[in-house]
């Protein structure tokens, strides 16, 4: 995070109708494009979008503090969202692609558990820090009393301050974040590493078994973009900071699904574009 | 509408820099193709300092774009502009010769896009979000394919994807042994994105000048470019290597030895620390 974290930007809670629709209409054209020259590609462009969304929407959960968490002064993973979802996300995408044999529905649940275990192993030992480490509890600044367990909050956080450390709700929040964004990457990957066993065989004039380097590594460097840009999406939703699913941002999430709806159909469709465009030059 | 927190004083407008920026990438990664002119693999190493021009092109991108206060901190942007860049690059790669031409093209397409869903779905309304974000890609795309270009010698997509050998006296490809089936794209990836990001994340604040700025993703950039060297070598002959190593290292010595005398230009006080003397018998 950075200093400049201070000064955030305006953005209101409400949605752009004419905006959203000309995205809409954007991501139709996208689908519309793949269905054309390649057909076959139209079910895993969903698949891929399916799991942009999830990533999208994943990170509103995921208790996001920056700077001020790292000063205790907000509550939060004292990190910004590219670091969490570097982590957590990628977390998920490796244990799913170890799985990627298994069929989609397994790959996927693996991916969930890959990433929703990194969210809470993170999520502990960030509390442990605060807690034993810096010597204040976990507060929230935005609830009252925590939704989920109804423990008072007001008494625990500091004045000056928007709360701080990891309350249960937070942690809960990184947790279901870690879980959709695990399987938001994992889809993105299995999508596409089975459109490229389908073509790359073609291009390079190979066995499946032989192309397979390149089909995995191209799905995972693509799994890999597509998870940072919804992230980083999601994030400028959110303004760099939530506390989880109970700040009142997280209310700001259609904006982020109908961004990420947008993003995706885009990246896969260039993603499928290049095992389908084949030039010979 | 969010008002500009810190103002760029002085230093070259962020235009020209930016034509600087696509004419030396450009001509950069080009003149690697010197390499199938003159049939040898010594000329790689233009492809590193092609991608170091993006590079601090780049850095001021995210200079400008980061004075609003997105609240992401600057190493999202890092991370948008090469999530987006690497899709750009590798369809680009499809197009032979055109490829650099194209990653450009293509980088400013997908990041036009992306800033338009940042800026208006998402509701940023930040002036220069869209045109940035457009920058960010493609600066992402081109040093994607600047660093490929050094690594491997060439900027298309067979060359990086399979290699040819000779089995048996059978010509065949193998293809976990390439720069993409060996997944060195990855760590390409993030070299790039670190020396993108470092420059400003460590120098913005009030003294911020931008020579200062550049001067240090310039140096970043030659250390990244130090590891594409490196990984040239599985790829390239000891010729090329050894070149592309030395000119990495006077870059870096160069670029790191000006960012010190920048800093010691703007700092209010310098004060050598010594290396603590062991006093005698103990």
């Amino acid at each position: 995070m950075s200093a400049l974290g201070a000064a955030k930007p305006a953005a209101g809670g409400a949605m752009d109708p004419v905006s959203s629709v000309i995205g809409l209409v954007l991501a139709v054209i996208f689908i519309g494009a793949v269905f054309v020259i390649a057909p076959t590609a139209v079910m895993p462009l969903l698949g891929i979008i399916l799991g942009g969304v999830l990533i999208g929407f994943g990170v509103h959960f995921v208790p996001v503090g920056g700077a001020p968490a790292a000063m205790g002064q907000a509550p939060g993973i004292a990190t910004g969202v590219a670091m969490l979802a570097a982590g957590a996300g990628l977390a998920g995408l490796f244990g799913g692609a170890w799985a990627a044999e298994l069929g989609v529905v397994v790959a996927t649940v693996t991916g969930a558990i890959g990433g929703g275990l990194m969210m809470a192993i993170t999520c502990l030992m960030v509390n442990v820090i605060y807690v034993f480490g810096m010597g204040i509890p976990a507060a929230s600044g935005k609830v009252a009393t925590d939704p989920l367990t109804g423990d008072s909050q007001v008494e625990y956080k500091s004045q000056g301050t928007e709360g701080h450390g990891l309350p249960f709700i937070s942690f809960v929040g990184g947790v279901v974040g870690g879980l959709f964004g695990g399987a938001g990457g994992t889809l993105i990957y299995l999508m596409l590493l089975g459109v490229y066993e389908q073509f790359l065989p073609a291009i390079f004039n190979a066995k499946v078994e032989e192309i397979m380097p390149v089909a995995i590594s191209l799905a995972g460097i693509f799994a890999i973009g597509m998870f940072l840009v919804n992230a980083v999406l999601a994030a400028y939703n959110i303004t760099g900071t939530i506390e989880g699913p109970h700040d009142p941002k997280f209310k700001r999430f259609p904006r982020a699904i109908v961004a990420s709806l947008v993003a995706s159909a885009l990246c896969g469709l260039v993603a499928i574009l290049i095992v389908v465009v084949n030039l010979n030059i | 509408m969010t008002a500009q927190i810190t103002v760029t004083e002085g230093g070259i407008p962020h235009n020209t820099l930016m034509i600087y920026g696509i004419i030396g990438s450009l001509v950069g990664i080009y003149l690697t193709y010197l390499n199938t002119v003159t049939g040898t693999q010594l000329f790689s190493f233009f492809g590193g300092l092609g991608a170091i021009a993006a590079l601090v092109w780049g850095s001021d991108t995210i200079k400008r774009l980061c004075s609003y206060g997105i609240g992401t901190g600057v190493p999202s942007a890092g991370m948008l502009s090469f999530g987006s860049g690497v899709i750009a690059m590798l369809l680009a790669t499809k197009f032979g010769i055109a490829s650099p031409v194209l990653a450009l093209v293509l980088g400013l397409l997908i990041g036009a896009i992306l800033g338009y869903i940042a800026n208006n779905i998402l509701a940023m309304k930040i002036p220069v979000m869209i045109q940035s974000i457009a920058e960010l890609a493609a600066v992402g795309a081109l040093v994607m394919i600047g660093f490929t270009a050094m690594a491997t010698g060439s900027f298309t997509f067979s060359p990086i994807s399979a290699i040819p050998v000779t089995v048996l006296g059978a010509s065949a490809s193998a293809f976990s042994t390439s720069l993409i089936g060996g997944g060195l794209i990855a760590a390409i990836f993030m070299l790039g994105s670190i020396a993108l990001q470092h420059g400003f994340n460590a120098c913005l604040g009030p003294s911020e000048k931008q020579d200062r700025t550049l001067t240090l993703t310039a140096e970043v950039g030659f250390l990244s470019m130090l590891m594409i060297a490196i990984f040239s070598f599985a790829f390239l002959g000891m010729g090329a290597f050894i070149v592309s190593i030395i000119i990495s290292v006077i870059g870096w010595y160069y670029t790191y030895s000006q960012y010190i005398t920048l800093s010691k230009r703007d700092a209010a006080a310098w004060l050598d620390s010594k290396p603590i003397v062991e006093a005698e018998g103990h």
